[in-house]
C-alpha cells in the first residue's frame, strides 16, 4: 500500500499512533473540522484559492537553491537547500496557516485561536487572521511571552490578542493546553489553528496535507535541475511539520533516504527532572497527551517532562504521530544535533552562502555538514531550511556578540 | 432524590490530608467521591484543580500511591470511590495492570475524560473495565449529538457524567440555563443515573441541578474553600458540605 495515501487516511491512526484522545466536548468540533477538510481537499475552488494565496501572498514556490560553495567546501555530496525561509512571515508555518484559515472561513468561524512557543506560528496565525478578517487570540507561555517580546509586538500590531499563560511550566505545552481549554469553552464559533502535525485527528493529516507542497515543489525543481530524485532528505523535527512537508512527496520513492534531526540541546541528559534536550527518539516513550498517541518525553509515571533547546520551535516534548510511525517502520532515520554544533552550522551557512537559517533549521544543516563529506560527489542531499534566521537575533547576538549587543541595548534603554 | 459527589486531588496538599478530606465528606453525607490521580497536563481542568495537580506532583504522588490510598480508604468506607485521571497515566502504568489493581483496591469506577468511545477498538478500555468489574464512567457534553448519545448509551456503566456547560472545571456564577432541556434529551437515550458537574458551586446551582440530575458533582469549589480557609481548613469544608447536603431535596 502507498505510504502517501496511508498517511492521509481518514481515521487518523498510523500504526499504533495518532487517534483522537480528547474530551467528548471536542469530538463534534473535530468531526466538523474533519468533514470540512476532506471535502475541501477535493474542492477545486478551495484548492484554487489556496494556490493563489500560496503563490501571490506567500511567494511560493520557494527556491530550491544549489549550495555551490558549501558543497565545494565539504567536498562530498551535492547540497540543495529548500528555502522555506523566503515565505511570507519567514517560515513554512504559513503553509498550514493559510490552509486552515480558509477552512475556518468556510466553516463560518469568527474566531481563531493558536498556541505559540517562540511566536513564529502565532505570527503566521495573526497574519492570516488579519488577511481573512478573523478575530485572533494567541496563547503563549508566560516565559516565552517575556523572552520573545519582538514577536508579541508584531502579533499585537497585526491585531491579535496575545495571552500569557501562567499555568504549569509557562511554556509551549502549557499554551497548547490553554488553547484546548479555550476551544472547550468556545466549541461553536472558534477554530483552533494548531501549528504542527500533532494534536487529535484531523490535525496531523490536515497539516501534513498543507505542508506537502514543500516536497512537491522540491521534486519538480530537482527534476528540472538534475533530472532525478534526491538521495537524502534532511529536516529538523520539533512537532514534525516541516519534516513531513519535505518527506511526504517522496515516501513511496524507496531509494530516497530521510533523516529527521531533533534538538540535542546541551546533551542527552536529565537534570532536576528536566530534559536538557528535546530528542524524543533518544529517551522518549509511548504516551497519549494533548489528544494523540505518539512518542513523548515523560517520566516513568507518565508525567510529561520539560524540554530544552536553543531553538524554541524544537523545544517540545511530543512529536507528530506519523513521524513516530515512519520511524517505527524504518522509513525515516532520526538523529539529533547539539546546540554548539547548531550555532556552528548557522555561521557556516551564513559565511559560505549568505543565508541566515533559523536555529531550528540549523539542526538539519548541522547534520548535512557532518554527512555530506562522507558521501560521494554524485549523491544529492536536499535540506529543508524551514525558516529564516532574523527572528533569532536576540539569541544569536547573545552567543556571538554579547558585549556589543548588551551595550547597544542598554544605550537604547537609556536614550530611547 | 439527588446525591452528592465530591472530588479531591490525591496528595493535595498531602496524602494524609486527602484521607481526612474523604472521611469528612463521607461523614457528612457525600455518596460518591472522585479521587483524582495527578497529571502534568490536565487539559479538562481549570486553574484550581490544575494547581492542585501540580502541587501533588511536587509531592511525588504517583498511581501506586493513589491505588494504596484507595485500598486503605475502602477498608473503612462503604460509599463508591472512583478514580479520575487522564489516559496517559493509566496507559503508562499499563492499562490492564491499572484496571486490575484498581478493581482489587475496590474502586467503583474510572472517570477518564480523554478516552472517547471512538478509540475503544484500539485500547479496549471499556472491555477491560468490564472484565475487572469496574465502571468505565462515560462523559457527555451539551453538544454531544444524538447519534453519539445512542452509542454511549450502549456502553454506559454505573452512571453517566454530564458536563453542565462548555468549558473546563471551575466555579462560575451562572449555571447553563438550558440544563433542563439538555438533561431531558440525554435521558431519552441514556437510562443510567446522570451526574451533573462543572461549575456547580452555589446553593442555587445545586438546587437547579438536583431537580434534573441524580448526582450533583462539586469539585473546584471544595478545593477553593480549603485553600481560602486560614485555619481549621477541614472544618470549613465540613461546614460547606453539610450546608450543601441540607439544600438537596430528599
Amino acid at each position: 500500500m502507498s505510504l502517501k495515501s496511508y498517511l492521509l487516511n481518514k481515521s487518523g491512526h498510523f500504526g499504533e499512533y495518532g487517534g483522537r484522545y480528547i474530551p467528548e466536548m471536542l469530538i463534534p468540533v473535530m468531526e466538523e473540522l474533519e468533514k470540512a477538510f476532506y471535502e475541501s481537499k477535493n474542492d477545486k475552488n478551495f484548492l484554487k484559492e489556496l494556490r493563489n494565496l500560496y503563490n501571490n501572498y506567500s511567494g511560493r514556490p520557494t527556491p530550491l537553491y544549489f549550495c555551490k560553495n558549501l558543497t565545494k567546501k565539504l567536498g562530498g555530496a551535492k547540497i540543495y537547500l529548500k528555502n522555506e525561509g523566503l515565505n511570507h512571515t519567514g517560515a513554512h508555518k504559513i503553509n498550514h496557516c493559510l490552509g486552515q484559515g480558509l477552512l475556518a472561513k468556510k466553516m463560518g468561524k469568527k474566531r481563531i485561536i493558536a498556541e505559540t512557543g517562540a511566536g513564529q506560528h502565532g505570527l503566521a496565525t495573526a497574519t492570516i487572521a488579519a488577511l481573512l478578517g478573523l478575530k485572533c487570540i494567541v496563547y503563549m507561555g508566560e516565559k516565552d511571552y517575556y523572552r520573545q517580546r519582538p514577536n508579541v509586538f508584531y502579533m499585537e500590531r497585526l491585531g491579535a490578542e496575545v495571552i500569557p499563560v501562567k499555568t504549569g511550566g509557562r511554556i509551549l505545552r502549557d499554551a497548547i493546553n490553554e488553547a484546548l481549554r479555550d476551544l472547550l469553552a468556545n466549541p461553536k464559533d472558534t477554530h483552533y489553528l494548531l501549528g504542527t502535525i500533532c494534536g487529535p485527528h484531523p490535525y496531523p493529516v490536515m497539516n501534513t496535507y498543507f505542508q506537502s507542497i514543500v516536497g512537491k515543489e522540491v521534486k519538480k525543481q530537482l527534476k528540472k535541475e538534475e533530472r532525478r530524485l534526491p538521495d537524502y532528505l534532511v529536516a529538523c523535527m520539533g512537532g514534525g511539520s516541516n519534516a513531513i512537508g519535505l518527506f511526504y512527496e517522496f515516501l513511496d520513492d524507496k531509494n530516497v533516504k530521510m533523516i529527521g534531526v531533533e534538538a540535542g540541546g546541551k546533551g542527552i541528559k536529565k537534570e532536576n527532572n528536566k530534559c536538557t534536550h528535546a530528542a524524543r527518539f533518544e529517551t522518549g516513550s509511548k504516551g497519549v497527551v494533548e489528544g494523540f498517541k505518539s512518542i513523548f518525553l515523560q517520566d516513568e509515571n507518565g508525567q510529561i517532562l520539560d524540554t530544552y533547546s536553543i531553538s524554541a520551535g524544537l523545544d517540545y516534548s511530543g512529536i507528530g504521530p506519523q513521524i513516530s510511525y515512519l520511524k517505527d517502520i524504518g522509513r525515516i532515520q532520526t538523529d539529533y544535533a547539539l546546540d554548539k554544533n547548531v550555532l556552528k552550522a548557522y555561521e557556516i551557512l551564513a559565511q559560505n552562502e549568505g543565508i541566515f537559517a533559523a536555529l531550528e533549521s540549523c539542526h538539519a544543516i548541522s547534520r548535512v555538514i557532518e554527512i555530506a563529506p562522507k558521501l560521494s560527489k554524485n549523491k544529492i542531499i536536499v535540506v529543508n531550511c524551514s525558516g529564516r534566521g532574523d527572528k533569532d537575533l536576540f539569541i544569536t547576538a547573545n552567543k556571538f556578540d554579547k558585549e556589543n549587543f548588551q551595550k547597544y541595548l542598554s544605550n537604547f534603554v537609556k536614550n530611547g | 432524590m439527588a446525591n452528592l459527589m465530591t472530588h479531591i486531588v490525591a496528595g493535595y496538599p498531602s496524602l494524609n490530608e486527602s484521607k481526612k478530606l474523604v472521611k469528612i465528606m463521607v461523614k457528612n453525607g457525600v455518596k460518591f467521591i472522585e479521587i483524582q490521580i495527578p497529571f502534568s497536563d490536565p487539559v479538562a481542568d481549570g486553574k484550581t484543580i490544575l494547581d492542585a495537580n501540580i502541587k501533588s506532583l511536587k509531592n511525588k504522588i504517583n498511581a501506586d500511591d493513589c491505588l494504596k490510598l484507595m485500598k486503605e480508604l475502602k477498608k473503612e468506607i462503604k460509599i463508591p470511590l472512583l478514580f479520575m485521571t487522564y489516559f496517559n497515566i493509566v496507559y503508562k502504568y499499563g492499562l490492564e495492570k491499572f484496571i486490575k489493581a484498581a478493581s482489587r483496591a475496590e474502586c467503583y469506577g474510572l472517570i477518564i475524560p480523554d478516552i472517547p468511545i471512538d478509540e475503544e477498538s484500539y485500547e479496549n478500555y471499556i472491555k477491560l473495565c468490564k472484565k475487572y468489574k469496574l465502571h468505565a464512567i462515560q462523559v457527555i457534553s451539551p453538544i454531544t449529538p444524538i447519534r453519539r448519545l445512542k452509542k454511549i448509551a450502549r456502553v454506559a456503566s454505573g452512571f453517566v457524567y454530564c458536563v453542565s456547560r462548555y468549558g473546563i472545571t471551575g466555579e462560575k456564577d451562572i449555571l447553563n440555563p438550558d440544563l433542563e432541556k439538555y438533561l431531558k434529551l440525554v435521558r431519552r437515550f441514556i437510562k443510567k443515573p446522570l451526574a451533573l458537574g462543572f461549575g456547580i458551586s452555589k446553593k442555587a446551582h445545586i438546587k437547579a441541578a438536583s431537580k434534573h440530575a441524580d448526582i450533583v458533582v462539586i469539585g473546584s469549589k471544595i478545593i477553593n474553600i480549603y485553600n481560602k480557609a486560614e485555619n481549621n481548613k477541614l472544618h470549613e469544608v465540613e461546614k460547606f458540605i453539610r450546608k450543601v447536603n441540607s439544600s438537596l431535596p430528599s
